[in-house]
């Protein structure tokens, strides 16, 4: 077997422009590893389509990096007559009439969609295990969860499966399993990339988001999926070049830590490595500060308030009437809409939902709703305060590693607590990545979380790419990169 | 003695090319879900894309109708469950609605009031349901169309006054050229609100819904008010319900009681950012603002025409329209006349509109001409006006087709005219003893000897003449 994809894009990219390879080499091995591993990444395989594509632009001209690509993506994201579940019961047949628009721009980079990727139910979950399949398995050890809810896309890319995939991110979803699997993982700003085509769980904080093995391919891939969409009206028109600021010097950069993000809930190994990582930064000439954000600790609240508010919402369109799941028993309308949605949706996502509806119902819309929006605008503010004085924040960002599988008999309440550090970001709308910095002694990886202002991705690739090449951690399973 | 408060809702659809949140046709057709695409299903993954033309078209409304415009608006979501609704919300406006705070002029016996409206709001329509015996289809079509909902304060006290309402807003809303305000096909819903009471504390209120027609909303209110009142009388309560009008017993039916507090669950739409209206767009809408029914009364009026005929004028907007372009020597009072007399029967009985017709303004400038200077009778413009309407000949030729010939040779009128008045003494004496009917009937009867072929005008100027020598 061939170990093309554990190379960074730009390699692969010379090895196909000297026709030393083709894209159906690539595509071959991406096949060949998703089976081999058996890590339930994916929940419907591309395969004919990809072999397809594959063979098309054999002898097209390579004309872009990413040109023979193979990606991945969550599950989500609506694919044209490519069945589309959101690890749902509820669209477990789902066939969609038409592409999102991440999917036509990647198509028009003649990239390869290899498949869909497992995920949480709805993208309602942190661990992988709400999915209405099978649970996807951390490649860097099985019997952990590899993070959520973009499970799968984080896990495939960390077992070299794909080069990069796609995912979304509405509270951490997709930097906290690209800490979980030591993987590159990048929410930007909201409005970035158009969300038509990405099954909305809570409106005003997702945004599909890019991971990758390395920092470089991650701006190559963003820059590729970004603009404004007239399909989507919160999407904004700035440029979106992530590549030629990336090799600047940063020694004038300045960052802030906040102080709440090295609190006593940070897992003591966790502590360490960033602290590690931090005397890194110091050393590469960049100003370091410990600061008070004020409002970090209500981001929990408010997400259980606005994020399950919308999406009590946004799930209502799953009733069974014009595609979906639909129940067998019902005598009436009521019971229709009832037994659908009672049978359709997993077990936390009804949870969700009755949350949401709860906190909008009547006088509460005004007590929770109204009041979050409200703490919410706060917390913007405190953030952007702090980053009007310095250029990043960082942090870790998971509180911990990867923790067992099947271990959800733990309270549902601090499985939210999970998201603690990555939900400001979304409730900003600021841009922020996870990056691999370390491991534990259990050899599980541990994120380094950077947020910037506002369309200030590129500082973001800037500041990473920089430490990425000082800290030079493998974080390639198969251990050396070399084919 | 029990006094009515009324309220009145309503619903028009605005005529944009595409629907309120996407790119489908906005456009009815028999044929179901042909103007449908994956944002009107609800389809996954799908976000609402704001129709600019909604706005302008909603913002003109709020204008005429006298609002105050929240330039700082947003969209909210209101949540509920039925098959009509594909994304289980409606895009409506909550908090923030296009305008508010305005009013409508209306005049009731003589006097003019003024309506107060609460608001008007911009919103989505449902797909439309059909039941078939145990089956219920849907047509979505209609889903996404834009709609705005105008909403009065309780100022209306009278079937009358709700009625007068009805009218002078979907005037208003068809001279804005923004709504087809047809009732009958459902392009202007109305909706009442009624409750009687002895003092000031307000009765409780019943909704009556589905009034299809300007005289239903007439015959629904005095209906309810007669229902109410005497439950009242019968020391009952009314109840605070939903009733839908029944056309063929002319009665309110009760629909469903009303529930208190109705869950909505509103919260602003988060895909679609907040819209900000600014000063010189609204410049611009009222620039564009074409005029409407009040002041065209008021223009009227001044001209001369008599209220019946300004009515009939407003009422059917392509007649007003060619009143408004005239030349400025054409006698109104007559064009008036024609237009809405002949012409408008014309249409009527044809059930077609004027621009389906040949219409033209200057050859419908000569045949007022040709009137005002006597030389057509109104009998003649009955015959004239189907054939102008029908064809594109020159006046002239019409006439000449349907033989209209005058008899305009003085001396021949002349020998008709003292023929007719030898034969009439008693008239004669009766006009000079100061009776205008004589006069009137000696016309008459020189008419007769033509068969109405004198020219009239040289008739009467001959006739004066020649009874001044009696």
């Amino acid at each position: 077997m061939t170990n093309y994809l554990d190379l960074d894009i730009r390699a692969i990219n010379e090895l196909l422009k000297s026709k030393k390879i083709k894209p159906i080499d690539l595509v071959n091995e991406a096949f060949f590893k998703i089976e081999k591993n058996n890590l339930n990444t994916y929940i419907t395989l591309n395969k004919e389509q990809a072999l397809k594509k594959a063979k098309e632009i054999e002898d097209k001209e390579v004309d872009n990096l990413l040109f023979g690509i193979p990606i991945a993506l969550k599950d989500n994201i609506i694919t044209k007559d490519l069945k589309t579940t959101a690890a749902s019961k509820m669209l477990e047949n789902f066939i969609p009439t038409y592409d999102a628009t991440v999917v036509k721009m990647i198509n028009e980079k003649n990239m390869i969609i290899v498949g869909k990727t497992n995920m949480d139910e709805f993208a309602m979950g942190s661990t992988g295990e709400t999915s209405y399949y099978k649970s996807v398995l951390n490649p860097w050890n099985k019997n952990k969860v590899p993070g959520g809810s973009s499970s799968g896309s984080a896990a495939t890319v960390s077992a070299s499966e794909v080069v990069l995939s796609l995912g979304s991110d509405t509270g951490g979803s997709v930097r906290q399993p690209s800490s979980f699997c030591g993987v590159v993982g990048m929410k930007p700003t909201y409005g970035r990339v158009s969300r038509y085509g990405l099954i909305s769980f809570a409106s005003s904080l997702d945004q599909i988001g890019t991971i990758s093995k390395n920092v470089y391919d991650n701006a190559l891939i963003l820059s590729a999926i970004s603009g404004k969409d007239d399909n989507d009206m919160t999407s904004f028109d700035l440029p979106t070049d992530f590549i030629s600021n990336i090799d600047k010097d940063v020694s004038n950069m300045s960052v802030a830590v906040p102080n709440f993000y090295l609190s006593e809930q940070v897992d003591v190994e966790v502590k360490n490595i960033i602290l590690k990582t931090i005397d890194v930064v110091k050393n590469m000439g960049i100003k370091v500060d410990y600061v008070d954000v004020k409002h970090l600790d209500y981001s929990v609240c408010l997400y259980q308030t606005i994020a399950l508010a919308e999406a009590s919402s946004n799930l209502a369109r799953f009733d069974g009437i014009r595609y979906g799941y639909i129940s067998e028993k019902f005598e009436n309308l009521d019971e229709l809409y009832k037994n659908t949605r009672t049978e359709g949706f997993g077990v936390e996502v009804k949870r969700r939902l009755m949350i949401g509806s709860y906190v909008l119902s009547g006088k509460n819309a005004h007590i929770y709703y109204d009041k979050a929006l409200k703490v919410r605008s706060e917390l913007t503010k405190s953030l952007k305060n702090v980053l009007s004085k310095y250029d990043l924040i960082i942090g870790p960002t998971s509180t911990n590693v990867a923790y067992d599988l099947n271990s959800d008999e733990k309270d549902y309440l601090t499985s939210f607590t999970d998201d603690l550090l990555t939900i400001p970001a979304n409730m900003a709308g600021l841009p922020a990545m996870s990056m691999p910095v370390g491991f534990n002694d259990e050899k599980l990886p541990v994120g380094l979380h950077i947020i910037s202002n506002s369309y200030k991705e590129d500082v973001i690739y800037n500041f990473a790419y920089k430490l990425e090449k000082k800290l030079n951690i493998n974080n390639n399973l198969a251990g050396d990169s070399n084919v | 003695m029990y006094k009515a408060t009324i309220g009145i809702e309503v619903h028009a659809f605005l005529t944009s090319d595409l629907k309120v949140f996407s790119n489908s046709k906005n456009s009815y057709s028999d044929t179901p879900n042909i103007f449908v695409n994956e944002r009107d299903l609800g389809m996954p993954g799908t976000l609402p894309k704001l129709n600019k033309d909604v706005i302008d078209m909603a913002l003109a409304a709020a204008l005429a109708l006298n609002c105050n415009i929240n330039k700082v608006m947003h969209f909210d979501r209101k949540n509920y469950f039925y098959p009509d609704l594909p994304k289980g919300y409606q895009i409506t406006q909550n908090k923030t609605p296009i305008g508010f705070d305005g009013y409508v002029e209306i005049e009731v016996s003589g006097e003019t009031k003024k309506i107060r409206i609460e608001r008007i709001h911009i919103e989505e329509d449902t797909a439309k349901s059909k039941h078939v015996g145990d089956s219920t289809y849907l047509n979505f079509n209609r889903a996404g169309c834009p709609l705005v909902e105008i909403v009065t304060k309780p100022d209306i006290k009278s079937e009358k006054e709700a009625m007068q309402y009805v009218k002078e807003l979907r005037n208003i809303l068809l001279y804005l050229g923004i709504s087809d305000v047809k009732m009958e096909e459902g392009s202007l819903r109305c909706d009442a609100n009624v409750s009687l009471s002895k003092d000031e504390v307000l009765g409780n209120k019943v909704e009556v819904k589905n009034i299809g027609s300007i005289t239903n909303v007439g015959n629904a209110i005095s209906y309810e008010i007669k229902r109410q009142q005497e439950i009242l009388e019968s020391n009952g309560t009314v109840i605070e319900e939903t009733r839908r009008f029944d056309d063929v017993n002319k009665k309110t039916i009760s629909m469903r009681v009303k529930e208190k507090n109705n869950d909505y669950r509103y919260f602003p739409e988060p895909d679609i950012p907040f819209v900000h209206i600014t000063d010189e767009e609204i410049d611009k809408i009222k620039e564009k603002m074409p005029m409407l029914p009040k002041e065209m009364k008021t223009l009227f009026s001044k001209k001369g025409i008599n209220p019946k005929n300004i009515e009939a004028l407003l009422l059917n907007k392509e007649l007003a329209f060619v009143m408004l372009n005239l030349g400025d020597c054409v006698n109104f009072v007559k064009a008036s006349n024609i237009l809405t007399g002949d012409v408008s029967g014309y249409l009527n009985e044809k059930s077609i509109s004027l621009e389906k017709t040949n219409f033209d303004i200057s050859r419908f400038e000569k045949i007022v001409e040709l009137v005002d200077n006597n030389t057509i009778s109104s009998k003649h413009v009955k015959d004239i006006i189907p054939v102008f309407l029908e064809k594109v000949d020159d006046i002239n030729k019409i006439m000449d087709d349907l033989s209209i010939k005058q008899i305009s040779d003085e001396d021949s009128v002349l020998k008709i005219i003292k023929e007719v008045l030898n034969k009439n003494e008693g008239a004669i004496k009766d006009y000079k003893d100061g009776k205008d009917k004589a006069f009137k009937y000696l016309m008459g009867q020189v008419m007769k000897e033509t068969k109405g072929q004198v020219n009239p005008g040289l008739a009467s100027k001959l006739l004066s003449q020649e009874l001044k020598k009696q």
